[in-house]
């Protein structure tokens, strides 16, 4: 027979094991709550002084979050040559890619919560809108930015602005450009270099059309670039300079209309394949000839050489077609902005600044863009660097960053606002396929979406 | 002979939870507070991830949350609003046409299947039904992955109708489609467990009914409807109502099937409410009104699965012994 003691000391026994289980199950609330796994704790205090090289230098860990493995690399890298032009400040980065999605949702749910946040952090340009509205959980980068400002092709931190004030710096220009294959085009007894106007393509188009038998071009009907594209090129756009939607604008009207007539009158254009420019089998039919031109950003150059091999060489950029003589020829599309979370320990603040401010707005950074990212700058002056003129075998053995610096005084920018994501998200799901596909009226399609984002409010 | 046991403490007799104690029982040693501690992990974990959530969930769907740690309470706001909301009335078509497809198609076919293996007709039916049952095994997201690539232009599918002269069809790519697609990989990965659960259902069966009905000169179709059938209600029931439960939870599929567009598919035809739920929390970051979807949701499967209950006698008095009602008396 048990003795009371024993039977007190079996209850006890299970009550601080009961005790551990519910700490074990609720003991993140002082660290990471928004389960990301790689985010690592602190590890020292900020502003502890620990030796680096020969001084003393401060060093200051600073996490960071991105959805692209080579962003992280580039941080890190830039990190590097950070600590080895001075020696007061060491940062430390510790990276983590999750998948753009996921990465998005966790910073959401950890800037909600309170706790969890990275210092540092990419934001896709699409994902942007909600972490604008109400109290910005970013840090202002107003004093970096008006420090460069001269420099810097201002256009470009227009979508990370909010009231006026800029959240992030992007990774490129996204200058939106015209992919030739000049293999089907020279068949066709087009010059590229004669076509500056829409109407210059649609001739051109047309030739393609009949002596090649090809589509002059792809539209995309699950995804918004190509409608995107010269909706801003004619003048529209989702948003205006002062975060005011403009979707009804006449321009944007008029931009979808123009791309029905491609598709659906001069028959120069048809759907993408696979639906959208990174569908396999869109790449699978550029690849093998199945189209004589397509417009998309500068970063997807990057795309050839991984998923269309066999154009290499063949594939010539140009500027956009202009839709009046001497108008714009490009626009911006797509980006990633690098920002800096409220959630920072305030000791932090100006290390990161200063580092954000050197691995993103410096001649050296901005070369690195293109040298190692491959993306085009938007520092003026660099474009005029020797390593942004060097011809590339890939892209008919041209300049191609030459090519963009002609382009940057026709640059229309774009702006964003509270409901950027959903707008891209409806231009998507629904109305690239309604325009492209079912014919719906231009003018019908856009005032839906308005109706839908309107209600959202 | 089984006797009563002696330790009312071991089998909550005399002294268990609700009734009187023993005087002079240490209070540690109480059978109601050893019962509490016992069940207090469980308690506890169950309140802070499912009730606590549940509460939660209800109480943001009256408010209005599209910025990070703002809100404001608007009563049945988000609710009236999915009322207007095309994207819910599409969502909610999608998902409820997915989810009778689903009903349609898999439960008589696994019954049929499991019949068949039941049967004794089929050579080697364990070696069939693990060849059947093995696609649960994948990870969902892998059984997207791969059927995205299978009903894509150039994929499996479109090859297979090649072979029979008929045309390649843009499975993923129009709408008309997305719910066909969607099927096709319900029934290709659910099949197998749902015969599994009717094999189940079949083997509790006694021999000597079919037997009677073979000398009585019963077909085996006959067979099937007048004895398989019947007997097997409280499966098929079962089987029904996970399969409604599952379709009304679609998601992992469609987001996978449809990666590139968030999900939704062509013109948002493979749209189901858990994505529209997932994109207007995340994409939109509009708590309140995922949240409202949530609610529908809960109650749309609740109401739902009751009257599939209902429809199928399970609150009624039967001879198959389902009926709760006798069986609690």
């Amino acid at each position: 027979m048990l003795t009371k003691s024993v039977r007190y000391l079996r209850i006890l026994v299970m009550v601080v094991v009961l005790g551990m289980v519910v700490a074990a199950c609720g003991g993140q609330s002082g660290s990471d709550t928004t389960s990301a796994p790689d985010a690592p704790a602190e590890t020292e205090a900020p502003g502890e002084e620990e030796p680096s090289g020969g001084g003393e230098a401060q060093v200051v860990d600073l996490t960071f979050w991105t959805f692209v493995q080579a962003h992280a690399d580039f941080i890190e890298s830039q990190a590097a040559d950070y600590n080895a032009s001075q020696s007061d400040v060491e940062i430390r980065i510790e990276s983590t890619s999750i998948d753009w999605d996921d990465m998005h949702n966790r910073l959401l749910i950890a800037l909600q919560s309170g706790t969890g946040a990275p210092d540092l952090v990419d934001v896709e340009i699409s994902r942007f809108g909600p972490f604008s509205r109400g109290e910005v959980q970013l840090h202002p980068l107003t004093d970096i930015v008006e420090r460069n400002s001269e420099n810097l092709v201002s256009e470009r931190l227009a979508p990370y602005m909010v009231d006026g004030v800029p959240y992030g710096i992007d990774y490129h220009l996204g200058a939106f450009l015209m992919y030739y294959n000049t293999e089907i085009t020279d068949a066709a007894g087009v010059d590229i270099d004669a076509i500056e106007t829409w109407d210059d393509y649609i001739e051109a188009g047309l030739k393609v059309k009949e002596e090649v038998g090809v589509p002059m071009t792809t539209i995309e009907t699950s995804g918004g670039f190509s409608l995107n594209g010269l909706m801003l090129l004619n003048g529209g756009g989702r948003y205006d300079a002062s975060n005011n939607r403009i979707l009804e604008d006449p321009a944007n009207i008029e931009a979808a209309e123009f791309i029905q007539d491609l598709i659906f009158e001069q028959e120069i254009a048809v759907a993408a394949p696979g639906t959208h420019h990174h569908a396999v089998e869109f790449f699978e039919s550029f690849n093998a000839g199945g189209s004589a031109s397509l417009w998309m950003p500068q970063w997807y150059m990057i795309r050839f050489p991984e998923n269309m091999p066999d154009v290499e060489g063949k594939i010539k950029v140009r500027p956009l077609p202009a839709f009046e003589p001497g108008g714009a020829v490009t626009t911006m599309g797509g980006g990633t902005g690098t920002a800096i979370t409220r959630q920072i320990d305030p000791d932090k603040v100006e290390a990161a600044m200063d580092f954000l401010e050197f691995a993103k707005l410096t001649y050296d950074a901005q070369v690195k863009l293109w040298t190692v990212l491959g993306f085009d700058p938007f520092w003026l002056e660099v474009y005029d660097d020797p390593a942004l003129q060097e011809p590339d075998p890939w892209f008919g053995n041209e300049p191609v960053m030459a090519s963009i610096k002609d382009m940057l005084d026709r640059l229309i920018p774009e702006y964003t606002g509270p409901h950027y994501a959903e707008i891209s998200a409806r231009m998507g799901d629904v109305m690239a396929f309604d325009l492209f596909v079912d014919q719906k009226p231009a003018a019908e399609v856009f005032a839906e979406a308005e109706a839908e984002i309107a209600g959202m409010e | 002979m089984l006797r009563a046991p002696k330790s009312p403490r071991l089998l909550g007799g005399e002294g268990g939870v609700g009734q009187e104690r023993r005087p002079g029982t240490p209070f540690l040693q109480r059978p109601g507070v050893v019962a509490t501690v016992f069940l207090a992990p469980f308690l506890v974990l169950f309140f802070v991830f499912r009730v606590w959530p549940i509460i939660s969930a209800v109480s943001i769907s009256f408010q209005d949350i599209q910025s990070i740690g703002q809100g404001e309470f608007i009563g049945l706001g988000n609710y009236q609003s999915l009322l207007d909301d095309e994207r819910f009335s599409a969502a909610l078509r999608n998902t409820a046409m997915y989810t009778g497809g689903t009903l349609l198609l898999l439960v008589p076919i696994p019954l049929m299947l499991a019949a068949l293996l039941h049967s004794g007709s089929v050579k080697a039916p364990g070696a069939f039904r693990t060849i059947l049952f093995l696609p649960l095994l994948a990870g969902l997201v892998v059984v997207g992955v791969v059927f995205q690539l299978i009903l894509s232009q150039n994929g499996v599918m479109n090859a297979g109708l090649g072979l029979f002269g008929l045309p390649s069809l843009a499975w993923l790519e129009v709408p008309e489609l997305a719910l066909p697609s969607l099927l096709i990989v319900a029934v290709w990965r659910w099949t197998g467990i749902n015969i599994v659960y009717f094999s189940t259902g079949l083997a509790t069966i006694p021999n000597d009914l079919y037997e009677a009905a073979v000398i009585d000169g019963a077909s085996g179709f006959r067979r099937f409807l007048h004895i398989s059938l019947p007997l097997t209600k409280p499966i098929i029931l079962f089987v029904s109502v996970l399969t409604l439960i599952g379709g009304f939870q679609l998601f992992v599929e469609p987001f996978i099937l449809w990666a590139q567009q968030g999900g939704v598919g062509p013109n948002r035809a493979g749209m189901s409410i858990v994505v529209l739920l997932y994109r207007t929390a995340f994409t939109n970051f509009q708590l309140g009104l995922a949240s409202a979807i949530g609610v529908v949701l809960a109650l749309i499967i609740m109401v739902t699965a009751i009257i599939q209950l209902r429809a199928f006698g399970f609150f009624s008095r039967d001879e198959t012994g389902s009926g709760r009602r006798r069986r609690s008396r």
